[in-house]
């Protein structure tokens, strides 16, 4: 790795560490390998969202040329939101694309994310699917966002009536999430996720 | 009207030239409000390196105070080394802000942007400047008749 991004990234370590967020338990950073290219993040569900409560893991890859280039961040954690892939975890985010600047830090990144979740950004969606529900069934799109954070992230809100649905597909031999991310996508009708889920 | 036509980017046609129709159009497009989101809305990617002239006129300064670090590298400016200054008063080392400039225009701390040598780039600044004038003007107007 080239030198002025593994020496950048330790001094960033040190800062993460000491800095108020990680004191008050609102973000976390942890290396995965000895090399400094790879780091997982934590953040915690902002108050008054659905992913209140909830605990997300990322991943965070660091390139060589960093911090000329943005590092690569997607959530690890399943979660809903209309910025972030229900299947890879990749995020739109600008600041990881082309508003990157090099004054910008793991610290500030882990920030931005955080706040990603308490203002979605409907109009540049990253998963087309949460967008259209986020737009045109908000309420539908907050309980479906909080059965995720309970169900992947140690959310405390349990969705009775999602759990239940879930469970009539788990009945029929069909993989959990898979049952999950189909319900999700059908507004939770039972009858079209089946369908769709058989086809 | 002089100024009108300046401010415009238009002149009289010489003798004998014909009008072009196509940038005619193309004006017209843009004036009514198509193209918008092209023309108008966001640079699709990282804009362009800084002009050679901008970063070979950056001011170089020597470092006064304890504590100060280059927002790039993170790390701290001993007291009398050299630093370079931008127009925003941001100080960087050199090669850590020359490797920035070359890439893209913009301060990496608080993205106030040095001119580029890139002539799309310019047009599309001026055509952004150009949308915001005339939004405020509109505004105006507005303001001024129904107030």
């Amino acid at each position: 790795m080239a030198n002025i991004a593994a020496k950048r990234i330790k001094r960033e370590f040190k800062e993460v560490m000491n800095s108020e967020e990680v004191a008050g338990g609102y973000i976390k950073l942890a290396l995965v390998n000895d090399s400094w290219t790879e780091l997982q993040g934590t953040i915690v569900g902002p108050p008054d969202t659905p992913y209140e409560g909830g605990t997300f893991q990322l991943e965070i890859k660091v390139p060589e040329t960093y911090p000329f280039n943005p590092p690569k961040i997607r959530f690890v954690t399943k979660i809903w939101h209309p910025n972030v892939s229900s299947v890879t975890g990749a995020i739109c985010l600008d600041i990881l694309k082309d508003q990157w600047a090099a004054a910008l830090t793991l610290r500030t990144v882990l920030l931005s994310i955080q706040a990603l979740l308490s203002a979605a950004e409907a109009g540049d969606p990253q998963d087309a699917v949460v967008a259209k529900q986020y737009r045109e069934s908000q309420q539908l799109f907050l309980l479906t966002a909080r059965h995720w954070t309970n169900v992947y992230a140690g959310g405390p809100s349990a969705i009775w009536e999602f759990d239940q649905k879930v469970q009539r597909l788990l009945d029929m031999g069909i993989d959990e999430h898979e049952a999950r991310v189909a319900l999700s996508h059908y507004d939770w009708e039972l009858e079209r996720a089946t369908e769709q889920l058989f086809s | 009207m002089a100024d009108y036509f300046q401010e415009m980017g238009w002149r009289e046609l010489e003798d004998g030239e014909q009008p072009n129709h196509l940038l005619h159009m193309a004006r017209f497009l843009i004036d009514f409000g198509h193209y918008d989101d092209y023309l108008t809305g966001e640079w699709p990617r990282l804009p362009p390196a800084a002009s050679k002239e901008a970063v070979k006129n950056l001011q170089e300064i020597v470092i006064q105070t304890e504590n100060k670090e280059c927002p790039i590298c993170l790390k701290k400016f001993q007291v009398n080394e050299k630093a370079k200054e931008m127009p925003c008063h941001h100080l960087f080392h050199e090669k850590c802000i020359i490797t920035w400039l070359n890439q893209t225009n913009s301060c990496p701390f608080c993205r106030y942007e040095l001119p580029t040598d890139d002539e799309e780039y310019e047009a599309f600044k001026k055509q952004k400047l150009r949308a915001e004038q005339r939004k405020e003007d509109i505004e105006t107007l507005h303001n001024s008749m129904f107030s």
